[in-house]
């Protein structure tokens, strides 16, 4: 066990950085992950819940923090997984692989945002009222997703349509379920989870909720998002204020 | 410390005995499985001595200890727990109380039924440049006389034996550096071992292969991919047959009267860019019908001519013989990935019964021989054009059944929808050969998932019960008027068959990609489902 830990470590000190990571070498890397990563990942590598393979579009991995360590993992699989490698690749395409990986992470440079940051935080804590329902690095409210590193996963334009139209995309964690008991109360509030059987809800006061689907007389989904859109109270620039300042937040690798 | 140590035994061989009932103290467990004992499998039900239960793959038991009036008091009596962490996908073997699990990636063990007590593991060496595109799966072992036939994810067939788990042959059935794997249960047919491939997404060309049980020496092999000299090769637009995949990665059936074998194979290569290779791609997504002794090719169905969606006819074959509009005929029941029932006659392969069972987009429907009338605008394109089934399938490769006391034949269906894609790819051999991809729209709790009961005679939908999507769990019948199935979110449950009224769940944990099946021993019945990496019993009080 020491001596393999020991060619894995030789093998990360060769090169911390990525020797393969220009425009063309990205453009290799995609073709080659869609060809043998796509499946699992998905052709965005945005990942499949059903797979269990993960999002790698954020900038954060489970299993390498590092360019080399990306490397070994692409290369060698995570062992007791099923992630597995493509080891039969030279090490050029996987590098190339790597490069394509990182480059699905947007980063603050490459965005020239019209909006500032500062007063975007100062509206997300006060006119904008987000803190009410969003915890930010602790802080906030439980009713909605938590922001803190909301800028690793979503690039401006994508955080823009969630200000402005909260519908187009609302993960089943943050749909709205009405719940009606056998005695007749009520109880709505944010579908934590649900399966086959049972479900699990927030309510309102952030109260924890579960029930046996048997026992209740209904159970209603409501698909849609309960955040109103930001254009009802903000104006344009504000908007660009938000949007700078939900893409700063992130967890820098 | 040697006194400690005998004491120790000691006392470990007196609990047990007084455990254990009169009968299991004076019969050894196990003994040897001939060809008559496979080919009268449902007349010994405490056992289950292949994949699909018996050779016409229907997954029923003739058990009734178990029933619908005592379900709700099932117990777990024992976990195994799989020492690689790794989705398991195996049906375990029983016999005369042992019980033989196959692991990821390529492992099997042998257990005592009651217990889950190891008696002995065989652990496959296998190199570190497989190619392997979704999983270190093993899906089960099969048995003829005291020894196991398991496929391994290099392309090996090893033969192992059962008492004590020594290597007694281990052949290559392929090159798995040029992306051909194993991970099916075996088939066994009188004295020969038949066994499929997988790498339908690597330029494979499938085959199905017969080896002697004694010997491993190839007995007769059938290329799903017809070479040049045969008319149908020219399905295939110019070489494209050569990397045109129609692989064969789950376990057939057998009619022992018609000296029959019928299994299905898989989807044709590039998956999704089928511009390369223009034409109805024969055998690729079709039942086979192949005589037993030569491996001749007696009739074949195909379910998706062209297919540019995925969609294996990767499922395992249900023979029954049933009355269809006054008629006696033997039948095979197949619901297909690609969203369609079908019944079709197995003595000549004519298609007799085909409607959805799943919502499906891409065709308008069947015309009278079976073939699908191809909605147009739903193929798949630089952009993504959106169709269902998803990839996945509106079933897949886990296990339906059927209980011939409700007539009704089981399925896990999936109604889903995905962005499919077509990409430009060149052949690379031992690299993923696809053409493209597919892609979620929407989380996959927007569509409904559903074990539902069909009617083989007209297709017609007797009952659903839905569940979490997507489930992979396969299913059993059984005479206690049961169903038992998994789920995508852990549960374990048992349904009223000829109603779908749900009997009993329980949570275990992890999704369940296996089927189940039960065995009895002592006279108890027990009820087995792997979930997540562990294998899980059940019985009664």
């Amino acid at each position: 066990m020491f001596s393999l830990m020991s060619v894995g470590a030789a093998t990360s000190g060769l090169a911390q950085d990525n020797p393969y990571d220009t425009t063309v070498d990205i453009r290799m890397g995609a073709r080659l992950f869609q060809a043998e990563c796509g499946r699992c990942h998905g052709l965005d590598g945005k990942g499949n819940d059903e797979t269990g393979a993960p999002d790698l579009t954020n900038g954060s991995f489970r299993s390498a923090s590092t360019d080399a360590g990306l490397f070994n993992v692409i290369r060698d699989g995570i062992s007791g997984t099923t992630m597995v490698g493509i080891s039969w690749a030279p090490d050029n395409r996987v590098w190339q692989v790597v490069a394509y990986v990182r480059s699905l992470n947007p980063q603050t440079g490459d965005y020239d945002l019209a909006g500032d940051a500062d007063s975007g935080a100062r509206l997300f804590r006060g006119k904008g009222e987000c803190v009410t329902c969003h915890i930010v690095n602790g802080a906030g409210g439980r009713l909605g997703p938590d922001l803190s590193t909301i800028g690793n996963r979503r690039d401006p334009e994508e955080l823009r349509i969630d200000l402005m139209d909260p519908n187009e995309t609302v993960e089943p964690r943050w749909w709205t379920v009405k719940v009606v008991r056998a005695d007749g109360s009520v109880i709505t509030g944010s579908r934590m989870s649900e399966d086959t059987f049972t479900v699990r809800v927030m309510d309102d006061a952030e109260n924890l909720w579960h029930f046996v689907k048997s026992d209740l007389r209904s159970l209603e989904r409501v698909e849609t998002s309960p955040m109103p859109s930001a254009s009802d109270g903000l104006s344009a620039s504000e908007i660009d204020d938000l949007v700078a300042y939900l893409f700063s937040l992130r967890k820098e690798s | 410390m040697k006194q400690w140590i005998v004491t120790l035994m000691l006392s470990a061989s007196a609990a047990s005995a007084g455990q254990s009932s009169p009968s299991a103290a004076s019969m050894p467990s196990f003994s040897p499985v001939t060809w008559e004992r496979l080919l009268h499998a449902s007349d010994e039900p405490h056992n289950w001595l292949m994949y699909s239960g018996t050779l016409d793959s229907q997954r029923f038991s003739r058990l009734t200890t178990v029933s619908k009036d005592n379900v709700s008091k099932l117990e777990l009596k024992w976990a195994y727990q799989i020492p690689e962490i790794d989705r398991a996908e195996t049906v375990p073997l029983v016999v005369d109380g042992v019980m033989f699990i196959t692991e990821s990636p390529s492992n099997v063990v042998a257990v005592d039924a009651r217990t889950g007590g190891l008696y002995w593991r065989y652990d496959h060496e296998l190199p570190d440049d497989l190619r392997i595109c979704c999983g270190r799966n093993n899906r089960g072992v099969a048995i003829l006389g005291d020894t196991l036939f398991m496929s391994t994810l290099d392309a090996h067939l090893v033969a192992i034996d059962a008492r004590t788990g020594s290597v007694r042959w281990d052949i290559e059935v392929a090159d798995y550096t040029k992306g051909y794997s194993k991970t099916a249960a075996p088939l066994v047919v009188k004295d020969l071992v038949v066994t499929g491939i997988a790498g339908g997404e690597y330029g494979i060309r499938g085959f199905l292969d017969a080896y002697h049980a004694d010997s491993g020496e190839r007995v007769w092999r059938l290329h799903t991919i017809p070479g040049p000299e045969h008319p149908d090769n020219k399905t295939w637009a110019g070489d494209s047959w050569r990397t045109g995949g129609a692989p064969t990665w789950i376990t057939g059936a057998y009619d022992p009267d018609l000296n029959l074998i019928y299994w299905g194979t898989g989807n044709p290569g590039p998956d999704w860019n089928g511009e390369v290779r223009l034409g109805d791609n024969l055998y690729s997504d079709s039942a086979l019908a192949v005589n037993a002794d030569s491996g001749e090719l007696q009739w074949y169905f195909q379910f998706t001519p062209w297919d540019v969606h995925d969609w294996d006819a990767i499922q395992v074959p249900i023979l029954t013989d049933m009355n269809l509009s006054g008629q006696s005929r033997k039948v095979m029941m197949w619901a297909n990935r690609n969203g369609f029932y079908y019944t079709l006659d197995r003595v000549t392969g004519e298609f007799l019964v085909g409607t959805p069972f799943a919502l499906q987009t891409w065709a308008q429907g069947l015309d009278e021989k079976g073939r699908p009338i191809r909605e147009p605008g739903k193929l798949p394109t630089t952009d993504g054009n959106v169709v269902s089934p998803s990839v996945g399938g509106a079933t897949n490769w886990w296990s339906a059944a059927y209980s011939p006391e409700t007539e009704l034949f089981y399925v896990n269906a999936f109604d889903g929808e995905q962005e499919f894609f077509i990409r430009e790819q060149e052949y690379r051999e031992g690299e993923q050969f696809t053409g493209g991809g597919a892609q979620n729209v929407e989380p996959n709790d927007k569509y409904k998932s559903a074990v539902r009961a069909l009617d083989p005679r007209d297709g017609a939908l007797r009952w659903e019960f839905p569940i979490q999507p997507r489930s992979t769990s396969g299913l059993l019948a059984t005479a206690g008027g049961l169903v038992f199935g998994g789920s995508v979110d852990g549960y374990f449950y048992a349904l009223d068959a000829a109603t779908g009224e749900e009997l009993w769940h329980i949570a275990l944990g992890s999704r369940v990609h296996a089927a189940p099946l039960t065995y009895a021993v002592d006279g108890e019945q027990y009820v087995t489902i792997a979930a997540g990496n562990v294998v899980f019993t059940f019985g009664l009080d």
